[in-house]
């Protein structure tokens, strides 16, 4: 029991800063990002690249992923998103854009980093073990500096005045406008906050599961569940969205062993029904 | 007095139709102006233009002798405009205190804007009591004292005030006045009032601007206006 919910807290967190970054983008932009899980992908590689291959310390690589990805997203959102949203007045521009963005960065990723499978040396050797709970270093590590992250995240967007400035454009964006907010240059900072943040779990997670050019897909899919399950829009609400999919997926992967690989067929049915009752997530309100 | 605001000529439109058809009016130092006129008379659109959320396409707009019609919305609010929107507009999600914060955004001396802070709560007191609560569970009153609250905390020289006592109840309506006399008269702010309420807009302002589909009909000091037969059937609702 305590096994599995210490698997599903350590899913949970990564899950949870996949699902912020997702939900930042779209409370400030109203853009559903497809190109999430492909920005993911993307800093796993760049990760793979400066720790598996060049040797260079692990924390460095992460870090290295996280900015490539804030310059890409910040890149993206001024001459892709910003201009199609000044243009068109239909929301659905921005729904084709991304799904664009997103094969487009499929498309280098395999380019430039192949179709392979790809792996890098464990960052903490050993297992800890007690009467319960087995866990390899490696994923405590990672787990723990997840939620470091989510709360970082939030202490930012709750105290400091970029993240005041950003909760404020994503509730009402004229009145943002009237107090002096610079809406152009916030709606970058929160695109590129955004993907560094898919950029920072894609680089953590290679060290556990590596990184291949064909999943930025399914991480997007598993993004936009739990935004879904949480509210679209709403911290809180991708936190919890973030951990319950991780609770669901170790639960699941516990109980329904034996049926075979069930567990995502009966997580997508019981969202089916969840949103059927519940069509607005959890915490159905714009960002607090 | 110097002008501290002028609009010359100033056309608007939205989708082809205008709004505004060459309209100039001026705001004073020290002034508070009422923009009076039945909805749709473009008096919103008057606001909008100077805070920069609608271009203009004719005329110009000046403030201190300075074209302020090509300027972004941020810049405008740096030179000491500040604007309360119409519906109030509170962050909802945020608390009153945060709200206030906000209206700071473009200062970045925190020990001003804490003295702003302080004098902005003793002047609302309500503030002070709902500090921590999200804004958009407060009252219209409350939210509308929150949002002239909020426009202050920028130490705006102009404060462009769009309906305030719009949906809000009759006695709070006469604190709201009161609060902006002060605001007028004690922290010196000029003021542009936009109001359907007629009548309370003329007892507050010196000088008004009636409107009617996007021109100005008729301009002059407020008193006077208040006795003005035609003021007074068309926008005071009296029986000449």
């Amino acid at each position: 029991m305590e096994q599995v919910i210490i698997n599903g807290l350590y899913l949970g967190a990564q899950y949870a800063l996949i699902a912020l970054g997702l939900t930042l983008i779209f409370a400030l932009m109203n853009v559903l990002n497809f190109a999430h899980g492909q920005m993911y992908v993307l800093g796993g590689f760049i990760t793979y690249v400066i720790y598996g291959q060049l040797g260079l310390p692990f924390p460095l690589a992460v870090i290295c992923s996280g900015l490539t990805l804030a310059a890409v997203g910040s890149v993206i959102e001024r001459f892709l998103f910003a201009p199609v949203i000044k243009r068109s007045a239909r929301e659905e521009s921005t729904m084709l854009l991304a799904a664009a963005v997103a094969f487009f960065l499929d498309a280098i990723i395999l380019l430039l980093f192949g179709e392979k499978q790809r792996g890098v040396p464990k960052i903490i050797n050993g297992v800890f073990v007690s009467d319960s709970i087995v866990m390899p270093y490696d994923r405590i590590v990672v787990g723990v500096v997840a939620m470091a992250m989510i709360v970082a995240f939030m202490l930012y967007m709750q105290y400091s005045k970029p993240g005041r400035a950003m909760r404020a454009l994503a509730q009402d964006r004229t009145a943002a406008q009237l107090m002096g907010v610079n809406v152009d240059r916030y709606s970058t900072i929160g695109f590129a906050l955004g993907a560094m943040l898919a950029g920072l779990v894609g680089g953590l997670l290679v060290s556990i599961t590596g990184v291949n050019s064909g999943i930025g897909g399914s991480i997007s899919i598993k993004a936009f569940l739990m935004v879904m399950i949480g509210g679209a829009g709403v911290v809180g609400g991708a936190i919890a969205g973030g951990f319950i999919l991780g609770m669901m997926e170790s639960v699941g992967l516990t109980l329904l062993r034996n049926f075979g690989d069930v567990t995502y067929l009966v997580i997508f049915a019981l969202l089916m029904i969840f949103l059927s009752i519940r069509p607005h997530g959890l915490m159905g309100k714009p960002w607090g | 007095m110097t002008d501290l605001l002028t609009l010359t000529d100033v056309e608007l439109y939205y989708d082809h139709v205008y709004a505004l058809k060459g309209v100039s009016l001026s705001v004073r130092e020290g002034e508070t102006v009422a923009l009076i006129g039945a909805n749709g008379a473009g008096k919103s659109s008057i606001l909008r233009a100077i805070t920069g959320l609608k271009k203009i396409s004719k005329g110009e707009i000046r403030y201190r002798g300075q074209r302020i019609d090509n300027l972004p919305s941020d810049e405008i609010v740096r030179l000491g405009i500040s604007m309360v929107p119409e519906g109030r507009r509170v962050f909802p999600y945020m608390s009153v205190r945060d709200n206030l914060l906000m209206g700071a955004f473009t200062r970045t001396d925190k020990a001003e804007i804490n003295r702003t802070l302080e004098l902005v709560l003793a002047r609302f007191p309500r503030l002070k009591e709902r500090y921590s609560q999200a804004a958009g569970t407060m009252s219209g009153g409350e939210q509308q004292m929150l949002v002239i609250g909020r426009a202050l905390m920028s130490k705006p020289k102009l404060l462009l005030l769009d309906e305030p006592s719009l949906g809000i109840a009759p006695k709070v309506v006469q604190d709201i006045a009161r609060s902006i006399v002060s605001i007028n008269r004690d922290d010196k702010v000029s003021v542009l009032l936009v109001e359907q309420n007629s009548r309370m807009a003329l007892r507050i302002s010196q000088r008004a601007y009636a409107l009617s589909t996007g021109n100005v009909v008729l301009s002059g000091d407020s008193s006077d206006l208040l006795n003005d037969e035609r003021v007074q059937k068309v926008y005071l609702g009296a029986e000449v």
